[in-house]
């Protein structure tokens, strides 16, 4: 099930609405309804995985209690190897066996193995309560309340990757009393600004760059149409801030304020800026729980002169992992380099070079995200490098119209301002005939749902 | 249910807005699909408002408004193989006023459909011309993507047509008929000829779309057993005994003609031979076979690929077939 389908749009959603309503007003109904229905959501694309989510949640939980029991520190890091174990199990056994097959020089193995859906989500969700109990910051809490916290289903499966503290306060509060109404329509604005984003913007670049990097995949292009394969960075924009905003939506209806995940990346003025601005939740958890760790361990073998040399390889390693949680793919590992090095630059830059314009900055960046963009998106180094190498023809702009989204769709990205601001300033107030508008907007946007096979979510890959 | 918490001033402000939103919505949703009930976006005889013809270039979606145009007897069912036929050459050698119902990369089972909804809406038929490419001919019924052809369109359930008509297809559809409807648009040529000559122009060939030959039959009981044509043997059966069927396979580039002796014309023999049992004993009824090796077949000017022939073999085809439906197999077909 799709946040961007009908099944999820006008079946499961309104259904679940409807039944958590009637828990709401039994406070001990309240989680369990909503573990029942995220458990529901989440058998619906694979019923057996179900079965994973289930134990990963049955042995964290225990896992902390244990440790709260006895103190032991070990139980914990355990705990968190075992994660990392499945979800590199699941996610890097293919790559790690090639590659030892590459140094090896002969055939290793490749497995059939499925990615269960959100696996990269909810390891990381564990690992953020299992290292705060850890640090003493986390208190114990009660299975239902665990359970919901990993398997909510508006973020289990691609986020925002959420802090404990951040929702755990929420979980079994009331949802329908004073203040409900005004926390609906904004969840409903969020819905449809996120439908609105994957549907009219991330989708439409997508039909045109598809064809193009299946075509890079096989062979170099010389029709130059890698131009239009620069686009993927506002695809990827939109489809994963679409995802963050319907995510964001779907919880104020069940009375749980997710965070936000993006704020306007394209409008940033360096590369610093965007890390800021761009799933902002998975950068915080990569700074808290990686990269300040790395950061703050003392290393005997470094003089304390040398700090700049751990903070910046900190840096790298950091951008590096990022990437490689994004995919088992060198392209994915090249990725996070480069955008590891730029902030290696841009640190160093903004302490000892000249004062940039923002203008500068701000084109810099953008051709930064748009040039690693492709690397992302090709799948292979050889795609990646017949798509650079295909920008020596020049484009061929003849088609019109049929171009057109890519080149609004970078204009939205660069002048509009985040949704969360956008929304926050048409909630001022309550204006019915807004409102009136938004409901018509939500039938256009449901029967431009219905006309295309729907686009999964990317991020669902990660 | 009651009211299980106490309404702020605010609150009222914001419940108003849901209620506003949810109210456009359900109106406009309301309207719209009654708009659409009115207009019938595919002139499949659902609708009330009595606009004729559409103005559409997708075969799926248009062969519905000809097939129920009572001003027609009589239809020609196949895929673009068959789109060559000019039905009004046909009318006029005739006597019959043939309908051209051809669906672009129609699979058998699509054209079924069609055949059915066209039989339903003439209680008298003329005559059926069917040109069956070698789709026919597989041994299991060939899969379709599911949501590329819209059966919805051509089936008896109206429930199952107005619930797909809310898209955004159905919506300019049905703008298009109501142009045509206020004579501000023209409908497509009502008899549905269209010729692929105006674009794949004369004198020019492509090395394209090889004949889709069955892979051959596991078994020698498989060899013999057709599903869609089995299907087509059932649907002409219930035709009244005096319809009569003419079914021609298509010419292909001679190429493309399997030698005698092969698996492949093994195959191809029996496809013709279950074609041919089809229409034996059927008055005014026979089995054309223009899929042969000859000097026009070997002529790669009479072909726009391999399996798309030119005006210059569609002619001979609509003589053979006209010339059938007055003689039956006695017909002297010169190819």
């Amino acid at each position: 099930m799709l946040f961007n389908d009908y099944p999820f749009l006008l079946g499961f959603l309104p259904a679940a609405i409807l039944i958590y309503r009637f828990a709401d007003p039994h406070p001990s109904w309240r989680i369990p309804v909503l573990v029942l229905l995220s458990a529901v959501f989440y058998a619906w694309w694979n019923p057996p995985f179900v079965a994973l989510l289930v134990l990963s949640i049955a042995f964290n939980w225990l896992a902390a209690l244990a440790y709260l029991r006895t103190k032991r520190a070990s139980i914990i890091t355990i705990a968190i190897l075992v994660n990392l174990a499945v979800l590199a199990g699941f996610k890097y056994t293919n790559f790690i066996s090639a590659n030892i097959g590459l140094l090896l020089d002969r055939p290793m193995p490749q497995f059939d193995i499925t990615l269960p859906l959100g696996i990269s989500f909810f390891t990381f969700h564990h690992i953020m309560y299992l290292v705060d109990l850890r640090r003493g910051k986390a208190p114990s809490y009660p299975l239902g309340h665990y359970a919901l916290y990993i398997s909510f289903f508006p973020q289990a499966l691609a986020g925002p990757l959420v802090r404990w503290s951040e929702v755990m306060s929420q979980f079994g509060r009331k949802v329908y009393q004073p203040g409900w109404p005004r926390d609906f329509c904004i969840g409903i604005c969020f819905i449809a600004i996120g439908l609105f984003e994957k549907t009219f913007l991330a989708d439409r670049i997508g039909r045109i760059i598809d064809p193009i990097y299946a075509q890079a995949a096989q062979g170099p292009l010389s029709n130059g149409d890698a131009w239009l394969a620069l686009s993927f960075s506002f695809q990827i924009l939109f489809d994963f801030s679409g995802y963050s905003d319907i995510a964001i939506g779907l919880g104020l209806l069940f009375g749980i304020r997710l965070p936000f995940n993006f704020n306007a990346p394209m409008r940033a003025t360096n590369i610093q800026d965007f890390w800021q601005r761009w799933h902002i939740t998975l950068m915080n958890f990569l700074r808290d729980y990686l990269f300040q760790p790395m950061v703050n361990t003392r290393l005997r073998f470094l003089p304390r002169r040398l700090f700049a040399v751990q903070y910046f390889g900190a840096l790298l390693l950091t951008m590096v992992l990022c990437g490689l949680w994004h995919g088992a793919s060198w392209t994915f590992v090249l990725w996070g380099a480069i955008h590891g090095s730029a902030l290696v630059v841009c640190s160093l830059w903004r302490r000892y070079g000249p004062r940039l314009p923002a203008l500068i900055g701000w084109a810099l960046t953008v051709m930064l995200v748009i040039v690693t963009g492709v690397i992302f998106r090709a799948g292979t180094l050889e795609a990646a490098w017949n798509i650079f190498s295909g920008l020596d023809v020049a484009p061929r702009l003849e088609r019109g119209r049929h171009l057109g989204p890519l080149f609004i769709v970078p204009l939205v990205a660069f002048l509009l301002p985040s949704s969360q601001d956008i929304i926050a300033r048409l909630a001022r107030k309550p204006r019915p005939w807004l409102a009136a508008m938004l409901g018509i907007g939500i039938l256009v946007l449901l029967i431009e749902l219905g006309e295309q096979h729907a686009y999964e979510f990317a991020y669902y890959r990660f | 249910m009651s009211s299980l918490t106490t309404d702020s001033e605010d609150d009222i402000g914001w419940k108003r807005c849901l209620v506003a939103g949810a109210s456009a919505f359900g109106i406009s949703a309301l309207l719209l699909f009654a708009m659409l009930v009115l207009v019938d976006p595919y002139d499949s005889g659902r609708g009330w408002l009595g606009i004729d013809g559409v103005d559409d270039r997708n075969t799926y979606t248009s062969a519905a408004s000809r097939a129920r145009d009572p001003q027609f007897d009589a239809a020609i069912i196949g895929n673009s193989t068959a789109q060559p036929l000019n039905p009004a050459d046909l009318s006029r050698a005739t006597g019959l006023r043939f309908v051209q119902l051809y669906l672009t990369g129609g699979s058998p089972r699509e054209q079924l459909a069609v055949l059915d909804f066209f039989l339903r809406h003439h209680p008298r038929v003329g005559a059926l011309v069917f040109v069956t490419d070698p789709f026919w001919c597989q041994h299991r019924r060939a899969e379709t993507r599911p949501g590329d052809f819209p059966y919805w369109i051509y089936g008896t359930n109206s429930f199952a047509y107005a619930a797909r008509l809310m898209s955004r297809e159905g919506i300019e559809h049905a703008f298009q008929r109501i142009a045509i409807g206020l004579d501000m648009r023209k409908r497509k040529r009502v008899d549905g000829f269209y010729s692929y000559e105006d674009v794949w122009l004369p004198g020019s060939f492509r090395d394209l779309n090889p004949p889709r030959d069955p892979a051959p039959a596991l078994s020698a009981a498989e060899r013999d057993f057709f599903p869609e044509i089995a299907e087509l043997d059932a649907a002409v059966k219930k035709l009244p005994v005096d319809v009569p069927v003419v079914i021609a396979v298509p010419p292909t580039l001679a190429t493309t003609v399997a030698r005698s002796g092969t698996v492949a014309a093994q195959e191809r023999e029996a496809c013709d031979a279950a074609l041919a049992k089809i229409v034996a004993g059927r008055p005014r009824s026979n089995f054309l076979n223009y899929r042969i090796d000859n000097a026009q077949t070997r002529d790669r000017v009479n072909f726009a690929d391999f399996i798309h022939y030119r005006e210059s073999l569609a002619g001979k085809i609509v003589s053979g077939v006209a010339e059938s439906l007055r003689l039956g197999n006695a017909a002297k077909v010169a190819f």
